[in-house]
């Protein structure tokens, strides 16, 4: 579903010169299993994401989601997908109603098929009591419940899940996970980009480690466990990130 | 583009707009309101302002006439200042607003107990009388320097203005008797009456740069000429001549102004300004919102994300504030004229008195009104959208929109002036197009002709329109303008970064820099060729040519040097073709006749220039220069030092997006827009196309110089043919193509034929030419480094 061939994202800095926020950086993502990508902040996570969704347009390589190309076919792309990151904010003047019906609109739903699909999603993700409350009066977890509607409010084939539970309270960050999960069981292609070990640990079939850019490993985490000979995934990400720093300041010396 | 989706995004933007208290005030509530406010402000005013009375001091009260009377006599026991006789004002009440005081309000007895700010009025009106005199002395006294005089002059005005006096009036010694003396002598018709001598005339000093001083002025002259008037009829009447003697003519003013035209015109002037300026401030407020209000509250991404595309998701933004922009000057206006209405009517004073009621303007003008207000509207929602896209945050967007404010207002002001009209020229300028239309729509003198120029102006004005709201569209499509973060901005670290981070070519940026500098360094050295000597050619012309080498080629090779890495690509040094050589030889000498028969024929668009600048013109191409000098000012130096600047370092800026027509269009608009007379502009623009279709095409500046070189040759030697020459032609079948007027060659239609012909074949077989590969890569692999070295040399020799 989600094929990606050495993308590459490279931006002009006034202090360091040519920036590479992506460095040929390939992996591929099936229906029915949660990819995550593992990664210290400004590892490069985000504009992954943000090229796989066609907010972004990569300076190399390319990716391929759900049989469209991001760089040629992007209207396609968005519409098969559902994105989600704390950089996707709902609107404050618009009620969680109105909100929802806006995007399914967008997404060219049918009128009836929308109203149904609000009722469903309103249901499972409890949000009938927010539903004509206006954004600005929502506290975070109602607001995430908001996006989360929007996002698969058009029953996307493809989800795209940034950071999805920063800032959250572990009760809404708990739920949060949940719905990943049973949106993988509904058999979703999912990319997962998180900080956090023990929502990889939890939740996702292959990670995918990022550092500066570049991926340093992938696989299931027993395959990383065993590859490298080490059981805790928080000492596997530390130790393989060091070792990659030291070996960059290495050749640079 | 769907219009299902533009729709849902509209719809949307508006009922969030409707939902935001601050947009809303703005808008409805803040027009219907402050006119009212503003209204009963000046009622408020009116009722408590009270003008303050002047004071004049009248020294030598005693030598004017007994009759007519100008002071009235002091009534017993009265104090307080004195008043000039009622009668002498247009208006009785004026002889209120002049506080008269006079010697004779001295009481006569003990100077103890008068009024200390009289006596030292009176006495700061002696010393000035004394300062006077003795300035009237000197003048009058051989040898005196005028430094002398000019010292007594200035004390004279220290005098004065440091005085409470704001009019002084001298009445000379004997002034009423002498006219008592003159009145006899008329009456009894005795002796010569032209022998009469003249006598001492009174003076009054007043200071024009100070506003009471001025006011009070006015009333007092006006009182006095009256009172003059009333002395001559008395002395007329005396006479036995008739009260008409001095006026033999005394024409009538008839004033056919109607009342709707004394309206008319006050609409004329307040619509369109107010129009104007309510249209920029109704797309002030939501773009910004809809724009950086987006990114700050961090929904802008989520918007991106939706299926609607980047122009879809413009134009349903574009729509939402164009709609307010509208709906704003509308309820302005209405308000306005609502407002304005009731208070002329309710307050029925002065010019309007006999007006009454303020005649609404006429359906067919608020029509217009509203046809015209949607280009405008449309222009500055574009314009708004694009800047505030371009803003991080609320904060931002106020700050790069002040600016289009500023300008606006600028624009304005200009348009109101009762001097400026519409013109064919000024019907395609964006904003004063419409502003000019509208403003003779809506004035009396509106005709049939005023009519035409609608066609252009709405014509232009949609293009404006489209323009900015592509631009808007291209700004919201680029990712460094979307996702813009705060960094910190250095100066030494971002010149570090440019010397440092050098491309083959420069960047857009640095092209339109590039543009800036050249127009500043115009802007600067306009002192410099301001006081060229028209009696000097030879000077004039090496200062012309000083003036392009430091204005035009000095800043792109700077630049080309410092910021770029081969200043051979830049400025594409390569030897093209010899048929690309070819063509730029053929194609001038095609394009010649055409260009000069269509500003021919162009002429009456354009406004004429000022005389200083056709003098200027003329002894530039002064007949007695040397051929190969004037060819060398107005060929050779511009055709290199242009092509240089503009297809050479402008035109790779812009080219950095690898874009064919934006770079060949935007720089020859560039070329155009630094010539400073409209007919050049014009005439380079269209030049700057082709020349920029050459350089794209050839990948070289060769051919651009020579075409450039022969096309300005042409002209010049087209102005020196001789005149025996000329009279060859005469009788040969070269007739058919040239005709002579006023001395020199004009061309005949055959000869445009073939030039047509010729030019468009010529630039079919340039446009059908390979382009190969653009710029990058190859052009640095061949060339050494030290290339660049000879390239610069190569340049200046």
């Amino acid at each position: 579903m989600i094929h990606a061939q050495d993308l590459t994202k490279s931006f002009p800095d006034l202090k360091r010169g040519n920036v590479y926020a992506l460095d040929h950086v390939s992996f591929d993502v099936q229906p029915g299993e949660i990819y995550g990508l593992l990664g210290p902040n400004g590892a490069g996570k985000t504009t992954c994401l943000r090229i796989i969704s066609t907010v972004l347009r990569p300076t190399g390589g390319s990716a391929v989601v759900a049989g469209y190309d991001v760089a040629t076919h992007p209207e396609e792309v968005r519409a098969r997908i559902g994105f989600m990151s704390g950089n996707t904010g709902i609107y404050d003047r618009m009620t969680a109603r109105e909100m929802v019906e806006y995007f399914g609109r967008l997404y060219g739903l049918q009128e009836d098929a929308l109203q149904q699909r609000i009722e469903e999603i309103f249901e499972t993700l409890q949000m009938h009591e927010i539903s004509d409350m206006l954004g600005s009066k929502m506290s975070t977890g109602m607001k995430q419940k908001v996006s989360i509607a929007r996002t698969i409010i058009h029953d996307p084939p493809v989800l795209v899940f940034d950071e999805p539970t920063t800032g959250l309270d572990v009760l809404v960050a708990r739920a949060v996970i949940k719905t990943i999960e049973s949106l993988r069981d509904q058999g979703k292609c999912i990319i997962f980009s998180t900080h956090i070990m023990r929502e990889v640990e939890k939740l996702c079939d292959r990670i995918a480690i990022i550092h500066k850019g570049k991926i340093l490993a992938t696989g299931t985490i027993d395959e990383l466990e065993s590859e490298y000979d080490e059981p805790d995934m928080e000492e596997l990400f530390f130790e393989l990130i060091s070792r990659n720093d030291a070996q960059v300041a290495a050749e640079l010396a | 583009m769907s219009w299902r989706r533009i729709k849902l995004i509209f719809q949307r933007e508006i009922r969030d707009q409707m939902r935001d208290r601050r947009t809303l005030f703005m808008i409805a509530i803040l027009p219907l309101l402050l006119y009212p406010a503003m209204g009963v402000g000046m009622v408020r005013m009116l009722v408590s302002f009270q003008e303050q009375p002047r004071t004049v001091v009248v020294l030598g009260e005693g030598d004017l006439p007994e009759h007519p009377k100008l002071i009235e006599p002091a009534e017993e026991g009265e104090q307080g200042p004195r008043r000039f006789v009622k009668d002498w004002f247009g208006l009785h009440s004026d002889a209120e607003k002049l506080d008269v005081y006079t010697e004779s309000m001295l009481p006569r007895a003990g100077d103890a107990d008068a009024d200390p700010k009289l006596k030292q009025l009176l006495a700061d009106a002696k010393r000035i009388r004394q300062k006077y005199e003795q300035r009237e002395k000197l003048k009058s006294t051989p040898g005196r320097t005028k430094a002398e005089i000019e010292l007594v002059n200035r004390q004279l005005g220290v005098l004065f203005s440091t005085s409470r006096i704001q009019v002084l009036l001298i009445v000379p010694d004997g002034f009423g008797g002498n006219i008592a003396e003159v009145n006899r002598l008329l009456r009894e018709r005795s002796g010569d009456s032209e022998a009469i001598p003249d006598y001492g005339r009174p003076i009054i000093m007043h200071n024009m740069t100070d506003k009471k001083s001025q006011i009070a002025y006015r009333r007092v002259s006006y009182a006095v000429s009256a009172w003059e008037q009333g002395i001559l009829s008395e002395r007329l009447s005396a006479a036995h001549l008739p009260a008409t003697m001095t006026t033999p003519v005394n024409a009538e003013a008839v004033d056919l102004a109607q009342v709707e035209d004394i309206s008319q015109s006050l609409w004329s002037v307040l619509f369109p300004a107010l129009l104007i300026i309510m249209s920029v401030t109704g797309a002030f407020y939501p773009a910004i919102d809809l724009a950086a209000g987006e990114k700050e509250r961090g929904t802008m991404e989520t918007l991106l994300i939706c299926p609607a595309s980047r122009t879809e998701i413009v134009i349903g933004k574009f729509l939402t504030i164009m709609t307010f922009s509208m709906s704003t000057a509308i309820l302005n206006l209405l308000s306005m004229g609502l407002t304005g209405n009731y208070m002329m009517s309710a307050m029925g004073g002065g010019i309007f008195g006999q007006a009454g009621n303020l005649a609404p303007p006429s359906l067919t003008a608020l029509m217009w009104v509203l046809v015209l207000l949607v280009p405008l509207a449309a222009l500055f929602s574009a314009l708004c959208l694009s800047l505030a896209t371009f803003a991080k945050s609320s904060k931002e967007g106020q700050y790069y929109l002040t600016p289009l404010l500023m300008v606006t207002l600028g624009l304005t002001v200009f348009c109101l002036s009762p001097m400026i009209e519409i013109t064919p020229f000024f019907s395609v300028l964006p904003v004063i197009g419409p502003a000019l239309l509208l403003k003779e729509l809506l004035s009396s003198q509106g005709t049939a002709e005023t009519l035409l120029y609608a066609i252009p102006v709405l014509v232009t004005s949609v293009i404006y329109s489209m323009l900015a709201l592509w631009w808007a569209i291209e700004l919201f499509s680029r990712e460094d303008v979307l996702f813009r973060e705060s960094e910190r901005f250095e100066l030494g670290l971002w010149l570090r970064h440019l010397l440092r981070e050098k491309e083959a070519t420069p960047s857009f940026t640095e092209g339109v820099v590039c543009l800036v500098m050249i127009f500043f360094l115009q802007f600067g050295s306009y002192k410099f060729l301001g006081t060229v000597d028209t009696n000097a050619p030879m000077q004039a012309a090496k200062l012309q040519m000083i003036y392009l080498v430091v204005t035009v080629a000095c800043p792109a090779l700077f630049m080309a040097v410092m910021l770029t890495k081969s200043v051979r690509q830049t400025l594409r040094l390569r030897w093209p073709s010899f048929k690309m050589l070819g063509l730029a030889i053929l194609l001038p000498l095609a394009l010649h006749p055409l260009s000069l028969e269509l500003l021919a024929s162009l002429d009456w668009f354009f406004p004429q220039l000022p005389p200083s600048v056709i003098k200027t013109l003329a002894a530039l191409t002064d007949e007695k220069l040397p051929l190969w000098f004037v060819l060398l000012v107005f060929a050779v130096t511009p055709a290199v030092c242009e092509e240089v600047a503009f297809r050479g370092f402008i035109m790779s800026g812009f080219s950095h997006s690898n874009r064919k027509w934006l770079p060949i269009m935007l720089s020859a608009l560039a070329f155009g827009l630094v010539h400073m007379i409209p007919q050049q502009v014009f005439n380079a623009t269209l030049i700057g196309l082709v020349l920029g279709l050459i350089v794209y095409h050839s990948r070289s500046l060769v051919p651009a110089i020579l075409f450039h070189l022969i096309y300005n040759c042409l002209p010049i030697l087209r102005g020196r043919i001789d005149a025996r020459w000329i009279k060859r032609i005469e009788d040969t079948p070269a007739e058919w193509f040239f005709a002579v007027e006023g001395g020199a060659i004009r061309y005949e239609w055959p000869t445009l034929l073939i030039a047509a012909v010729v030019a468009v074949a010529l630039l079919r077989w340039l446009l059908a030419q390979p382009v190969g590969k653009s710029s990058s890569a190859s052009a640095i692999a061949e060339l050494p480094i030290e290339a660049d070295v000879n390239v610069k040399t190569s340049v200046h020799a």
